[in-house]
């Protein structure tokens, strides 16, 4: 082990296709990647974000739903939404390095595959589909246009379990691994995600699904929060020792519970 | 006993105490369910004395350093004085 | 009792310009700060909204019950109090003092959510559910997302509990911590109770 651990004034010797860390860190940068793709995919392609009022009349919702973009946007949408399970896994890998129950990591797994599907795909299938074939009956895209924005908010109750599982892992953990302050915006993240289930009572408002307190403050405070979070991942990346990189490999090898999580 | 009657947080309780029936009682004083100034205004001015003691006394911020006590007095101010705002606004 | 120490020392300390003692730890008030801003901007569109429709939010009012807002606040003041005087009991080494306050504290954090449901369970049955009205719609989210902050308060205090009465030497950091979230809560309520029960 000792021969592996690379001290400082090594590490910048070492040619960077040759970092130890390389995979992390290309994992990483796609997460931008995946980001720019997505927020082309919801905002100029398909016009959905920011989101449409729940009381447009017909006119308005067939207008929408028949854009020839909206093809373009679905066709993106499915190709990037699997790097949305990259950018989820660069928080797993460090949830897997705190210092608690692995049930954490697996909750959060599942909760964000489901959340992306639920959140992301079904909407815009929704309203790709109006623009798919042009001919279907207005009545029917009204009502693919509620099921779309309601699936789109809808998957906010997997969003408040990952968010929920993150905060409490961060808080919890003895290992530092991302400071403890995060875990608490995290948290912040997941309580203001819980007034989004109004969207099914007020159908305009501050509480339908375009009002200030179902969409608009959550926005921002999630922004922010995305970007802040990818920081510290970075800087959780960067601060890990090569020791401890090597060490959860061989266990990766021959899982050690104890090793695991002590 | 007497320990208590002279320990400042028992105080502090015993007037927060008081303010929040005092309040209680400005609001119930015979006022139908019409909008009224005076009432808004005592209420909500009493309410942050009220928040503002919890503060200092419970949450110990009158001996915190200076961007701690400033940063809760600023949200306080600003919070009460936009709540003032849109109320009179929309009168 | 039987704690030498004045109280009043604790409190009576002069805060200089550059130093002074946070109350329990960094991170909590970092969460405190970033909550208040929260609900400040909650309440604020409150009363935005309020102010839209008078007449709809002082209908909805009069569905309130007062008596219970008050005895509530009075709750949440008084648990208030015995978590302060655990906390200053512990700082002055007196564990079994501290425990108790604690534990009246705690009772008395429980009676609240108890007699939330007792509040809000025959307005529910009585049709009064959230799509009522937008007054309903704020008054049911606002005070359940207390709700949560109050039962997540009663679970820190839980562990707060446990700190005191098995750790060799409790830590003391630990034990304001808990105690300032829960005088976040308590502050919070004071603001909703004004909010949705008083103001007209």
């Amino acid at each position: 082990m000792t021969e592996l651990a690379v001290d400082t004034a090594n590490r910048s010797a070492v040619p960077w296709f040759k970092n130890k860390k390389l995979d992390q860190y290309i994992c990483f940068w796609s997460v931008p990647v995946f980001y720019t793709l997505f927020g082309l995919v919801f905002v100029p392609l398909s016009y959905m974000m920011p989101p449409r009022s729940p009381a447009a009349g017909i006119a308005e919702v067939v207008s929408f739903m028949q854009s020839p973009t909206l093809l373009i946007a679905s066709a993106i949408l499915i190709l990037v939404l699997g790097l949305s399970a990259v950018a989820n896994a660069c928080y797993a890998v460090q949830i897997r390095r705190m210092s608690v129950s692995p049930v954490f990591l697996y909750a959060f797994l599942a909760g964000s595959m489901v959340g992306a599907i639920v959140g992301c795909l079904f909407p815009m299938f929704c309203f790709g589909l109006g623009a798919f074939r042009p001919g279907y009956d207005p009545e029917i895209l009204a009502m693919l246009y509620d099921f779309g924005y309601l699936s789109f908010i809808g998957s906010l109750g997997c969003f408040c379990l990952n968010w929920g599982v993150l905060s409490l892992a961060i808080v919890l953990d003895k290992n530092a691994i991302l400071p403890k302050w995060l875990g608490y915006y995290t948290a912040w993240q997941f309580a203001t995600e819980l007034f989004a289930a109004t969207v099914w009572i007020a159908k305009d408002g501050p509480f339908a699904w375009d009002g200030l307190m179902a969409f608009w403050f959550n926005i921002v405070i999630y922004v922010p929060w995305q970007i802040i979070v990818y920081v510290c991942v970075f800087m959780a990346i960067k601060n890990q020792s090569e020791t401890e990189l090597y060490s959860s490999e061989l266990e990766s090898a021959a899982p050690n519970e104890k090793l695991a999580y002590s | 006993m007497a320990e208590y009657l002279r320990n400042p947080l028992c105080q502090v309780w015993a007037f927060l105490s008081a303010m929040t029936l005092a309040s209680w009682w400005v609001s119930q004083g015979g006022f139908e369910f019409n909008v009224n100034v005076l009432v808004t205004v005592t209420v909500l001015l009493v309410s942050a004395l009220k928040v503002h003691l919890v503060v200092r006394y419970f949450m110990e911020v009158n001996v915190a350093p200076r961007w701690l006590k400033r940063t809760m007095n600023a949200w306080l101010i600003v919070l009460l004085a936009l709540l003032l705002g849109f109320y009179f606004f929309s009168l | 009792m039987t704690s030498t120490n004045s109280p009043a020392v604790n409190l009576a300390k002069p805060a200089s310009a550059t130093s002074g003692r946070v109350s329990g730890e960094s991170s909590m008030w970092f969460f405190i700060i970033g909550d208040l801003f929260i609900f400040g901007a909650y309440f604020v569109s409150y009363m935005y909204y309020r102010g839209q429709d008078q007449q709809l939010f002082l209908e909805g009012q009069q569905h309130l019950d007062q008596w219970i807002g008050v005895v509530n606040t009075l709750v949440l003041l008084t648990s208030s109090l015995f978590v302060a005087l655990a906390a200053e009991g512990a700082r002055n080494g007196n564990r079994k003092t501290a425990l108790r306050m604690l534990t009246i504290a705690c009772a008395l954090g429980v009676l609240f959510p108890v007699l939330k449901m007792i509040e809000w369970l025959p307005k529910l049955d009585a049709g009064l559910t959230p799509g009522e009205s937008l007054f309903f719609m704020y008054y049911y989210l606002m005070t359940g997302l207390h709700l949560v902050h109050v039962i997540l308060g009663l679970i820190i205090l839980g562990f707060v509990f446990r700190e005191l009465k098995t750790a060799k030497h409790p830590n003391i950091g630990f034990v304001e911590t808990g105690a300032v979230y829960w005088h976040m809560v308590d502050l919070l309520w004071l603001l909703l109770f004004a909010l949705f029960y008083l103001m007209r």
